[in-house]
């Protein structure tokens, strides 16, 4: 039995958010939502949820302000971005910004459920869409010229890559012969990696190659 | 009340006089607030001013009347224009106490009024506007000509200043009135090229997403059509929208195996998400690296029992791999069945050009298959 989940749905499609709620597992209570990151801000002080789902895009600015006006005195607050499509360099801002992950809207409601618990208990949640994204900013060739961007280990660009093909945590741990923790922990280090590197290098890298 | 007679206030609006912190009426410490200066300098300039004819006096009685106390207060017209009448004559009083004789002064004052009038046309439609014009361009040539005189007649020491008035008078009229010119064709230039692009984006929507939503309307009790219907339109949007760089410089990896993939989307209702890392420009063994992918997504499309593909597609040093996901019924890829579709147009296709393929499959636990293929040597 999962715990409790209250969650916070940030995201400026009214049909959506519905579509959203319905689809969470029971487990998961959507105790308020907002449409713009002015709404978002204070909301988020008032309710202090377990995980805010945010859209990358807002009609007035981008996730990355939300997390940005509300991390430093909600550190229990866990974000999981989400958008529709986007160009790889706004993902990756939202993810600077200290969202724990990242998914596409077309997920699945039981996938959506799980990322959202995933997240909750303090790990990362990668779509593959984002490992793809993540992977191509690391490339070795790429990364040389920055030595403050550092390289990813063997092992965790196995596990970025299982990612990328579509592999649950539970399949990729089986295919390393790992334990999930370890696997969560490996995509936890690649998050922080992520966070920490230099923002100029992965600029550029963004602007270089406008992966959708 | 336009142009000038707007611009002026505009600017006079932000100042007021001040509640707190006055002497008299409030008048310097406004002024000192607007102009972010020390009251004491603005007090003392008045003080200055007040010796100069008693310019400072009659300057500071003006700005009492013109000025509303504290922003937001309205002055009724004729306080106002008294005002601004007694800081005309502070002006004067200082210019005179600088040395300026009457000469100057009211020819001066008159071609002021002039320019005013000149300018104030804004708002008036053609006739009046243009007579509105005639009448400002008379009373300014009217002082223009009335200095000149006068300036003449005072001597030599002033032939030099009348072609400079008259050249002054002339630019306070023609000069605002080609800087608007300019303006307004700049306005609407900048309108001009706003209609464009929505015409653009209009005619792109219209093309793309009205069609879309029509060909839904008509499909509605076929989902799978719709769903597909939906899918295309996104993925020209979205290729719209984020541009393309890979596929603008002629053809590669990426855009060929895009473009393979979405005709067996749409052949086959499913929904394919592919996810790249690196490009490389197409050449043959690529194609047919593509090639054997489209048969794997459509192996999966066909077999798999769901409607989700993944497929991850890796550009690395040497070679470049393409997996094809999904999580369907899977199968025994030892029990000998006819395979002829994997073997053929996959394995044998890859083989042909130096790849390989390897099919990860179990019941119930979908199908993966993996597709590489070396890069050309550098050419």
């Amino acid at each position: 039995m999962k715990p409790k989940r209250r969650l916070v749905l940030v995201e400026d499609h009214r049909i959506f958010r519905a579509g959203v709620r319905s689809e969470l597992d029971p487990n998961i209570e959507v105790v308020g939502e907002a449409a713009s990151v002015a709404d978002a801000i204070p909301l988020i002080r008032d309710l202090d949820p377990d995980v805010v789902l945010l859209d990358v895009h807002l009609p007035d600015g981008n996730g990355a302000a939300v997390i940005g006006a509300v991390a430093a005195d909600r550190p229990g607050v866990k974000f999981l971005a989400l958008s529709v499509s986007d160009a790889a360099e706004d993902v990756i801002a939202v993810i600077r910004a200290g969202a724990r992950g990242y998914v596409t809207k077309s997920i699945s409601g039981d996938e959506l459920s799980d990322a959202v618990h995933r997240v909750a208990d303090g790990d990362a949640v990668f779509s593959p869409r984002l490992a793809g994204f993540v992977l191509d900013a690391f490339r070795s060739g790429d990364v040389a010229a920055d030595p403050e961007l550092d390289l990813l280990t063997t092992r965790e660009r196995e596990v970025l890559q299982l990612i990328a093909r579509g592999y649950r945590y539970k399949e990729i741990a089986a295919r390393l012969h790992l334990s999930v923790k370890t696997v969560e922990s490996h995509v936890s280090a690649v998050l922080r990696k992520l966070q920490l590197s230099s923002r100029h290098e992965l600029t550029r890298w963004a602007v270089e190659r406008r992966l959708i | 009340m336009t142009t000038l007679a707007a611009r002026v206030p505009a600017a006079f609006a932000r100042l007021s006089r001040r509640r707190d912190g006055r002497l008299v009426a409030g008048v310097c410490a406004g002024l000192a607030r607007t102009t972010r200066v020390d009251p004491t300098l603005v007090r003392l300039v008045f003080a200055l001013l007040a010796l100069a004819g008693g310019a400072g006096v009659v300057a500071y009685v003006g700005a009492w009347l013109a000025l509303p106390e504290d922003a937001g207060e309205a002055v009724t017209r004729r306080r106002r224009f008294a005002g601004i009448g007694l800081l005309l004559v502070a002006l004067s009083l200082a210019l005179r106490a600088v040395g300026l004789a009457d000469s100057v002064l009211w020819p001066a004052l008159v071609v002021a009024v002039g320019a005013y009038v000149f300018q104030s046309d804004r708002g008036l439609e053609g006739g009046r506007a243009k007579r509105r014009r005639l009448l400002g361009a008379a009373i300014v040539a009217g002082g223009a000509i009335s200095f000149a005189v006068t300036a003449s007649e005072n001597g030599s020491q002033s032939s030099l200043i009348a072609p400079t008035g008259l050249l002054v008078a002339f630019g306070l009229i023609v000069g605002p009135w080609i800087w608007r010119l300019a303006q307004e064709r700049d306005a609407e230039r900048v309108e001009r090229i706003r209609v464009q692009e929505r015409a653009d984006v209009a005619a792109r929507v219209h093309d793309s997403v009205l069609q879309t939503l029509a060909l839904v309307q008509r499909s509605a009790d076929d989902p799978k059509r719709v769903a597909a219907l939906a899918r295309r339109q996104e993925r020209e949007l979205r290729g719209w929208l984020y541009g393309d760089a890979g596929r603008s410089e002629g053809a590669t990896l990426r855009g060929a195996l895009e473009d393979a993939l979405a005709d067996v989307e749409e052949m086959h209702g499913i929904r394919v998400e592919i996810v790249q890392t690196g490009d490389t420009p197409l050449d043959e063994r690529l194609q047919a690296l593509v090639l054997a992918a489209r048969e794997a997504v459509t192996n999966a499309a066909v077999h798999s029992g769901t409607g989700d593909v993944s497929v991850f597609v890796q550009v690395a040093d040497a070679d470049a791999s393409v997996y094809v996901r999904d999580r369907g019924k899977g199968f025994d890829p030892t029990a000998p069945t006819d395979r002829r579709g994997i073997r053929e147009s996959i394995e044998r296709r890859l083989a042909r050009n130096g790849g390989g393929a390897v099919v990860r499959s179990a019941p119930a636990e979908g199908t993966e298959v993996e597709l590489r293929m070396p890069l050309q040597e550098s050419s």
